[in-house]
């Protein structure tokens, strides 16, 4: 069943936690809310489950308009991020509790308790109260309890932000394959980038309380609609540089007092004179041996190794810093002066005024199947224009 | 060093034979009640005083259980004395227990619908009610007494049991409201989101999930509203009057009325009221801590 959010708003007393926010998500897809504490994403789960009033806008299951259905009364189930275990009962009780109030058959409940205990491997644990499990365990359970109704959309906050780093791995596939197996709607909420990215088909980056973009994992991590999905996305994170558009032999050239960078490929969406941001994944910079090939130069300020990687922090000066990664291998020493090479394709321009995209790296992206209807040019681009709010 | 190890081995001792000290003082009246009960006339005042009984006797609880007129010794003569408090023990025992369960129940229902209201539903003076509620506790109730008295008069309620539950629910609903209103406060309300998303309704909600959560709490406040009721002189004194309507503990002052005091029906009539509240007290306190909330969330 897909879901449609259309110009929702919400304010809690003075605050306005959701402004105008409008999306659409395809039924039996997983789709993430992802965004920064305090931006809106909770809230706005909490209004699709039920639990939140709507100041204004339309919530649709489908066709059918759900804004004053009780919760009980939208067929979904809900994660919650503290698991949300009834302490009193006992596994098989939680696990049971929503075909009881819903009048099921004893045996119908039984034989549904059994099948998903069986699919969660919590057979052995049916007995025990939420208070004698461990993380992992409650986890399972509270996955269990949304599972066991058949519902038409699923919704999950944060729920593997409780677990340790290890579980939250395993759990994150675990999660993917449920969904893929269920086949209801998923809308999750993280504020964890690498869960939104390896989990879902859609995500919407949110951030004060509006939508900043809305595309697959792929369009937000190759084409950052803005400043703040740039910034946000990408671990370690894009490297953001402020700086002009000049003219150079007739070509537009993006400067600033450290780098340089032909634009030359931007020739009709850049003009003389333009304040742009320039944003280069530390992935996509090199370091070059000679100064000519070099965009920057500078001198490494701290090396780290990342496993198969080093990340090298290039001091620019004025303490402006780039993250160069380079292969763990590199021979890079600190306080070494270096060249860093910036290749004009890989590179992300965005309009320093507006925060938009102004363009960039266009090719590297593969279109996400199913995803372009959807519209991201539909729905990012008028709300996202006042991101900064 | 040194120092340090001897106070390491008495340290304890003395602590220990000191806790035993106190622990004695505070056990001894009612151990001697208890012992004065179990003697026989001849025996209670005897010098020295024995704190086992030589000759054990029940003759003091049967007199207060069967009602029976008692008659003392005048001169080698038996003289009926009339109608004797032990004579109204059972009846006063029964008024004590009516009088107790009603206030109790009245404040347990009353409190803890009171208090999910105020920790669940957004309306003006939500938050100052609790604090309130807890300050009318702390006046002495001496100071209500008389204008409740005044009321029951208005009733027409007073010399009734009916005039005591509604006194002692006056003093025990604020604090016990106060007690449920801090124990939900603490119930998580994401497991009452989780139980209207599986589909229960607000009453289903309540009753599968917070009672049995804030079971603990109610017991408390049920304990407290139980002791408050079961050992009030004062209402008792002023709201009642004819032998009849007493309760124990009007009804046991009467012991002490007349030119004779018999000590031994007096104690076991004091062991027998406070035999149901220390069993009260030791069958629940098990309930108090166990279980609170644990495994809900997070833990």
């Amino acid at each position: 069943m897909d879901v449609s959010l259309e110009v929702i708003n919400k304010s809690f007393g003075s605050v306005r936690v959701l402004k105008d926010v409008s999306l659409k998500f395809p039924s039996r897809k997983f789709v993430t809310l992802l965004g920064p504490s305090g931006c809106g994403k909770t809230t706005l789960l909490r209004m699709i489950a039920g639990l939140e009033t709507v100041d204004s806008g339309i919530i649709r299951f489908g066709e059918k308009v759900v804004n004053r259905l009780a919760p009980r009364d939208r067929n979904i189930a809900m994660v919650f991020q503290s698991y949300a275990l009834y302490p009193q009962m006992s596994v098989g009780q939680n696990l049971a509790y929503g075909l009881r109030v819903r009048g099921t058959p004893k045996e119908a409940r039984a034989a549904a308790v059994e099948r998903v205990a069986r699919i969660l491997e919590i057979e052995h644990l049916l007995d025990r109260r939420p208070a004698q499990l461990s993380g992992g365990q409650r986890q399972r359970v509270a996955l269990g309890r949304a599972m066991v109704r058949k519902p038409d959309i699923f919704l999950m906050d944060e729920p593997l932000s409780n677990l340790d780093a290890r579980l939250r791995i395993t759990m994150r596939a675990e999660l993917r394959r449920f969904h893929l197996d269920l086949g209801a709607t998923t809308v999750y909420v993280t504020h964890d980038q690498l869960e939104a990215m390896t989990m879902s088909d859609h995500v919407a980056v949110m951030n004060g309380g509006i939508v900043q973009q809305f595309g697959s994992p792929a369009e937000v991590y190759g084409r950052p609609a803005n400043l703040f999905v740039a910034g946000f996305i990408g671990s370690p994170p894009m490297n953001l540089i402020h700086g002009a558009v000049e003219l150079e032999n007739g070509a537009p050239t993006f400067a600033s007092e450290h780098a340089r960078v032909s634009l030359r490929h931007l020739a009709n969406r850049v003009h003389a004179g333009q304040r742009v941001v320039l944003g280069a994944r530390p992935q996509d910079l090199r370091l070059v041996p000679s100064a000519a090939e070099g965009n920057a130069h500078g001198r490494v300020w701290v090396v780290e190794l990342v496993g198969s990687e080093k990340l090298v922090d290039v001091d620019l000066g004025d303490k402006r810093r780039l993250t160069v990664q380079v292969r763990a291998d590199a021979p890079v020493l600190e306080d070494e002066a270096v060249h860093v090479g910036i290749d004009p394709h890989d590179v992300h321009v965005f309009d320093a005024e507006t925060a938009q995209r102004v363009s960039g790296r266009e090719s590297a992206v593969p279109p996400f199947p199913g995803s372009e209807p959807l519209g991201r040019r539909e729905h990012f681009r008028p709300i996202a224009t006042s991101w900064r709010d | 060093m040194s120092w340090e190890i001897l106070w390491r081995h008495t340290g304890r001792g003395v602590i220990f034979v000191a806790l035993c000290g106190l622990t004695f003082v505070v056990c001894f009246p009612l151990v001697w009640a208890l012992s004065t009960s179990l003697k026989p006339k001849s025996e209670i005042f005897a010098t020295p005083p024995t704190l086992v009984p030589k000759a054990p006797t029940f003759e003091n609880y049967a007199a207060l259980v069967t009602g029976r007129p008692q008659y003392f010794q005048s001169g080698g003569q038996q003289v009926d004395t009339g109608a004797t408090p032990a004579q109204f023990f059972t009846r006063w025992f029964l008024n004590s227990l009516l009088v107790t369960l009603g206030s109790t129940v009245i404040s347990i229902v009353v409190s803890t619908l009171a208090a999910y209201s105020l920790t669940r539903f957004r309306y003006w003076g939500r938050t100052f009610v609790p604090y309130f509620s807890l300050l009318g506790y702390m006046v002495p109730s001496i100071i209500f007494v008389f204008p409740l008295f005044l009321m029951m008069v208005r009733l027409e309620l007073t010399d009734t049991l009916l005039s005591l539950v509604l006194g002692y629910v006056s003093i025990t609903l604020p604090f016990c409201m106060w007690l449920m209103w801090a124990f939900m406060r603490s119930i998580p309300i994401e497991i009452e989101e989780a139980a209207l998303v599986d589909g229960a309704t607000r009453l289903q909600v309540f009753r599968d999930v917070v009672l049995p959560t804030a079971l603990p709490g109610i017991i408390a406040a049920a304990i407290f509203a139980m002791i408050v009721s079961w050992n009030d002189y004062l209402f008792g004194r002023v709201f009642l009057n004819s032998l009849d309507n007493l309760t124990l503990t009007v009804g046991v002052m009467l012991f002490f009325e007349g030119t004779h005091v018999d000590w031994g029906l007096l104690m076991a009539a004091c062991v027998l009221m406070t035999v149901p509240m220390a069993s009260l007290f030791m069958g629940l306190q098990r309930h108090l801590v166990a279980g609170f909330g644990a495994g809900a969330v997070k833990g």
